[in-house]
């Protein structure tokens, strides 16, 4: 019952030579020993606080022991706090470590050294609040109380952050291992070797102390060698690798690698022969920054801002190449649907008005600045298609069971609509650009042989779509009917994307169909 | 209420006539709660529940019963009403547990604390370790805690809901033990309206000895807390008057032959740049004034007489603190004082406690091994002066050893005590020192003879702290025996005696005007006491753990106190509440101090911290304001860290100078 088990008190009273000691007095004996012990540690806390300490002696015991007019433990008498030492086996149980002594050591022992002196030392703790430099004060920033998981922190406190020189040793195999992946970045980026190493970015576990020297690096490399395409790419894609790795905490240095990275995204010129897709890098570097934004969003809530802010200054800027333009563009799309929808297509109209005569064969003479138009423009349908269609993805399927049986009569009309959807959504990457060269007419003589191939194809599709929308038209009448309530509802959420889905058609033609499902298009159309 | 009078009387006859004993002291009890603000007497459900609870109280199961019963429902109440039910539950809890204690039911009742105690851990956990000693029926007699559980009753502000949803409960599910404990030792104070907010809990918590009523009561009194007629502040400000008057006549009339101007213009000689500066800083007080009109209370503060018979003032002395005075900083909370720090080397776990003289240039330390070392900060550069006079007075005093290498040391011992030294203090001259032990008494010293004096015995148990009175003469000290004494310097008899405190008195300080003291104690109250009549006059109850340490503000009109757990209380003294809470310190506050024209307080503690908060903007903000917003995040002004040096001692010289002591500990 009491913490003093009763076999303690029989061996106590064994030892001091009571043998026949009841069971019924060692039962009672207990709980008054516990009760006895705790007043006298009541009574040596007290003696503790009065000596300006927090940790008890065995002088404070003694004290209280005094206090109670009891004779004090002799034996015990040391400076400091008592080392206990845990028994191997007893959680719980504990015990000095009292070893035998020699006396004849201690005897023939040299005397020791006399203890110092007490002294006093004076010293500035602050001057007019300011805590001195002084190496008699603690280094600022690191609180030199044990903080006793308290949660109020001395948050309050000015931030006063003195940055002490570091010294980083890095071992010879991470030097290695750095000199040979820059090494491989710079000259082989296309080797297999290459890939290999990717992998091991993106995998291995001890590679956190590279990553400040990694991202110096891709800086470096980036800022000088904005005219090599191949070995930006490769740049890109160690980065990417990075991001990859689970064991890499590169947070810290993400304010170093965002300005390089934003450069491949949105600079005006990228490699320097007409032959490098500049483009794919672009769509690259676009995936990157918006798995960086995914990623590191929630930490650093100033991120997505602050590139959105970058990349639609450049979007905004006529001044600016198209080939800028067309990277903001995959950059903010990137990003999203509700990036689309908030940044670009309130844009959109004012935009497209100053992209139209660069799209068109007689006011640009210049082929290469024609392609480069049509690039951002085909981007921009992208851009513009997907975020609709997402935002279309979002509404509750319209209530099917009465329009069932209206499309099972148009069953060829419903069947070709999945598929056609399906085939405009498949070969996304590249071919709503194409795609708008072949609807909208006037095809640059620069058109690469697979536009000619996918305009035959959207030829055909696109009547399909308009005899589907004719058709759905019809039954959509009488499912209105019927279903005027429920379609009240969700009407108002309706009526803003088809606003924009008007706007949109109005701007970008037919094409956005494309992305439009079917049953919602006839709605809105 | 006649007309229920009247049935009660009846009632009453009736029940002596049938010899019913235990039902009439029933109704005489229920008589007897007349004054709380609820009425038992309408309910005859309830007095029949208290019968029934009289006469089975043998089953101790329905404690734990009842009380896990109570606790569940408590828990799943509403939650706007939820903490305000949750404070019945800890007067509950430990009722409960010594009822079942005092019937003798020792292994349930153990249990119960078991199973239980951790609900209360966070807030009552010194409580609890007390408790859990309670053993058998005679502990609980012994132990005063304990006891004066028993005897008194809680206060518990509740609204009207809530009461009608505990009492709601209890009729319901017949828990007669809870109910039976909720009648005998809870005085609810029902209010109408909304329950209240959260953040009042702090002083419903904390359950003293005496009945709060007494508390209330004596915190009725009146309190002269204004400062002395005729004080050296005062008489500074008209000196300040004359002075620039002097002033004035002195650019008329420079070569001005009368006695008065002839002194004055060698005072103000003297001071040269000073008054310059005293200038400046009289503009900028007047434009702080008149930013801040409300901020000035010093001007406001009232002028009592002292009640004590005051030492007279040699008029060196006077020039030397109103030329403190004058020279003294005006601290703000954009204007931060400088701090010196001394640091006690070598000490080996020794010192207990440290003191620094006004003027900063002695510093005094006490020790465990009964010693008492003062360090004159001047001599420590140089030391060949020091060692002849002390080896001069090694012959002439007896209870002042020196070692034969006296010459070497760097301060001067003082031996005597018999116990670890547990206070020191300095006059406010600098020529005394008192010093307390656990020997049971206190000796004064003489620094300019470098001798014991006096030693005053009176105590009977370690002498916790002792402190002169800001005007010298006086002291007071406090000790483990729950008296706190005061004693003149020329008597070795105490002249007064204040009992009251339930547990040891462990920090004690004077009001600036003399006419009273503070106590802290171990009872977790800090206690105001009336020096003249020795009357305790303030009970302020609001600490969760042991008070270490107490200061004054300088206009008598606030007190801080801090505790073990690093909390610093500010009190308005005239009205005996706490003002604000100052949270910050994560470990015992060994020291507070109030700045000289007390617009800032310093706190030193075993967090190695030195912490200065702003006063001026914590005394203001009224209690029910300052939970919008981080009180704490205005109040704290700087926390200046030291090198794994516990602060043991902060004091502000009248310059408003701090300095701070402390013993660097290496193994913190």
């Amino acid at each position: 019952m009491s913490i003093v088990a009763k076999e303690t008190i029989e061996v106590i009273a064994q030892s001091i030579g009571i043998n026949n000691l009841s069971d019924d007095a060692a039962l009672s004996l207990a709980p008054d020993v516990e009760y006895r012990m705790r007043e006298i540690m009541q009574e040596a806390i007290k003696c503790m606080r009065h000596s300006r300490r927090t940790i008890l002696t065995t002088d404070d015991v003694d004290g209280a022991l005094n206090l109670r007019n009891v004779e004090p433990v002799y034996g015990f008498t040391s400076g400091g706090p008592l080392q206990f030492k845990r028994a191997i086996g007893h959680r719980g149980l504990f015990y000095i470590d009292d070893r035998d002594v020699d006396l004849k050591e201690v005897i023939e022992a040299p005397l020791p050294k006399a203890p110092l002196d007490t002294g006093v030392a004076c010293h500035w703790l602050a001057i007019e609040g300011v805590q001195p430099a002084i190496p008699e004060n603690a280094p600022v920033g690191v609180i030199a109380a044990p903080s006793n998981g308290n949660t109020y922190e001395q948050k309050d406190e000015l931030p006063v952050d003195i940055k002490l020189p570091v010294k980083h040793v890095l071992s010879r195999e991470l030097q290695l291992y750095f000199d040979k992946i820059s090494e491989l970045t710079l000259r082989k980026s296309d080797s297999a070797l290459f890939k290999e190493a990717l992998v091991s970015l993106a995998t291995d576990s001890g590679l956190h102390p590279l990553v400040p020297y990694f991202t110096f690096f891709v800086a470096d490399e980036v800022s000088r060698g904005l005219n090599d395409y191949s070995l930006l790419f490769a740049l890109m894609r160690v980065v990417w690798s990075l991001l990859q790795n689970p064991h890499i905490h590169i947070e810290p240095y993400l304010h170093q690698l965002m300005p390089s990275v934003v450069t491949c995204l949105v600079s005006k010129k990228l490699g320097n022969r007409i032959a490098d897709n500049h483009w794919e890098l672009r769509d690259f570097t676009a995936k990157l920054v918006a798995l960086i934004c995914k990623r590191f969003g929630h930490v650093y809530n100033t991120l997505q801002t602050r590139l959105t802010k970058t990349l639609l200054n450049a979007l905004l800027d006529p001044k600016r190449a198209l080939t800028q333009h067309y990277g903001a563009i995959q950059g903010l799309a990137a990003l999203g649907p509700n990036v689309v929808r908030l940044l670009i297509l309130p844009n959109l109209e004012p935009y497209l008005r100053l992209l139209e005569p660069e799209l068109l064969l007689e006011k640009q003479k210049n082929e290469m600045k024609r392609y480069e138009a049509w690039r951002v423009y085909g981007a921009l349908l992208r851009a513009a298609g997907q975020g609709i269609y997402e935002r279309l993805k979002i509404f509750p399927p319209l209530p099917s069971p009465p329009g069932h049986t209206i499309w099972k009569s148009k069953e060829k009309v419903v069947t070709a609509v999945p598929n056609k959807r399906k085939a405009s959504m498949e070969p996304l990457e590249d071919e709503p650009a194409l795609k708008k060269i072949a609807t909208d007419g006037p095809i640059g003589s620069s058109a690469s042989v697979t536009t000619l191939a996918s305009s035959g194809e959207n030829d055909a599709g696109q009547p399909s779509s308009s005899e589907k929308k004719t058709g759905n038209r019809v039954g959509k009448d009488g499912q209105k009917l019927k279903k005027s309530a429920i379609l009240n509802q969700i009407w108002k959420d309706d009526l803003n994307s088809g606003h924009t889905l008007v706007t949109l058609l109005e701007l970008l033609g037919e094409g956005i169909l494309s992305f439009i499902p079917s049953p919602e298009m006839s709605l809105f159309l | 209420m006649e007309n229920m009078q009247a049935v009660n009387n009846f009632v009453a006859a009736y029940l002596k006539k049938k010899g019913f004993k235990e039902a009439e002291q029933l109704l005489e009890d229920l008589q007897n709660k007349d004054s709380a603000p609820i009425d038992f007497h309408n309910d005859p459900e309830l007095a029949k529940f208290i019968h029934h609870f009289s006469q089975s109280e043998d089953d101790v199961a329905r404690y734990q019963d009842g009380y896990s019963k109570l606790r569940s429902w408590t828990y799943s109440s509403l939650d706007l009403y939820k903490h305000e039910l949750l404070r019945v539950l800890y007067p509950v809890f430990i009722h409960s547990f010594m009822d079942m204690v005092a019937k003798g039911h020792l292994q349930e009742a153990r249990t119960f604390f078991n199973n239980f105690r951790e609900d209360h851990e966070l807030m009552h956990s010194r409580d609890l370790q007390k408790l859990e000693g309670v053993l058998s029926q005679s502990h609980l007699e012994e132990m005063e805690f304990a006891r004066s559980l028993r005897q008194s009753k809680v206060n518990i502000k509740i609204c009207q809901y809530s009461y009608d949803l505990l009492l709601q409960y209890l009729h319901k599910t017949q828990s007669t033990a809870m109910l039976g404990v909720i009648n005998e030792h809870i005085n609810f104070q029902v209010s109408s309206g909304q329950p209240s907010s959260i953040s009042d809990d702090a002083e419903v918590v904390t359950l003293i000895g005496s009945c709060q009523d007494t508390a209330n009561q004596i915190n009725q009194k009146e309190i002269h807390w204004g400062l002395l007629e005729d004080s050296l502040e005062e008489r500074l400000e008209k000196a300040g008057g004359l002075l620039s008057d002097s002033e004035k006549t002195e650019e008329e009339n420079k070569e001005g032959d009368g006695d008065e101007t002839k002194k004055r213009s060698v005072e103000s000689g003297k001071q040269g740049a000073s008054t310059k500066k005293l200038k400046k800083e009289k503009a900028l007080n007047a434009t702080a004034k008149s930013a801040r009109p409300e901020a000035s209370t010093t001007p406001a503060a009232p002028r009592v007489k002292a009640k004590l018979p005051l030492p007279l003032m040699s008029t060196e002395v006077e020039q030397s603190i109103l030329e403190d005075l004058r020279n003294r900083v005006q601290l703000s909370s954009v204007l931060l004082p400088s701090v010196s720090f001394y640091t006690f080397l070598n000490t080996h776990n020794g010192l207990n406690c440290s003191s620094i003289s006004h003027d900063g240039s002695l510093v005094a330390g006490g020790f465990s091994d009964s010693s008492l070392k003062v360090w004159d900060m001047a001599k420590l550069g140089q030391q060949g002066g020091s060692s002849i006079l002390q080896a001069e007075n090694d012959s002439t005093s007896s209870e002042h050893v020196v070692g034969p290498n006296g010459g070497k040391r760097s301060y001067t011992l003082f031996q005597g005590h018999s116990g670890p030294v547990h206070s020191a203090t300095f006059s406010p001259l600098g020529d005394f020192i008192l010093s307390s032990s656990a020997d049971t008494t206190i000796r004064l010293w003489s620094t300019k003879l470098n001798a014991n004096l006096v030693c005053y015995k009176g105590h009977n148990y370690p002498v916790w702290d002792v402190q002169f009175s800001p005007v010298g003469h006086y002291f007071a000290s406090a000790s483990h025996d729950r008296t706190a004494r005061i004693w003149s310097m020329d008597r070795i008899q105490p002249l007064r005696i204040m009992a009251g405190h339930l547990s040891d008195v462990d920090c004690v300080q004077w009001h600036a005007n003399c006419n009273y003291i503070a106590t802290g104690s171990s009872d977790k109250t800090v206690r105001l006491w009336d020096v003249q009549n020795g009357e305790c006059v303030r009970i302020f109850i609001g600490h969760r753990s042991m008070i270490l340490s107490l200061a004054m503000s300088p206009d008598g009109r606030y007190m801080a106190s801090g505790d073990e757990d690093g909390m610093i209380m500010m009190w308005d003294i005239s009205s005996g509440r706490c003002i604000t809470p100052l949270m910050g310190h994560s470990s015992c506050v060994w020291t507070v101090a109030f700045s000289c024209e007390g617009s800032l307080l310093a706190s030193g503690s075993a967090d190695c911290t030195v912490k200065l908060w702003d006063v001026t903007t914590s005394a203001k903000v009224p209690r029910n304001e300052e939970k919008s917003g981080n009180p704490n995040r205005l109040r704290l002004l700087k926390t200046l860290a030291t090198k794994s040096t516990p602060v043991y001692s902060v004091q502000f010289s009248r310059r408003n100078l701090l300095f701070a002591a402390g013993a660097l500990s290496k193994n913190l």
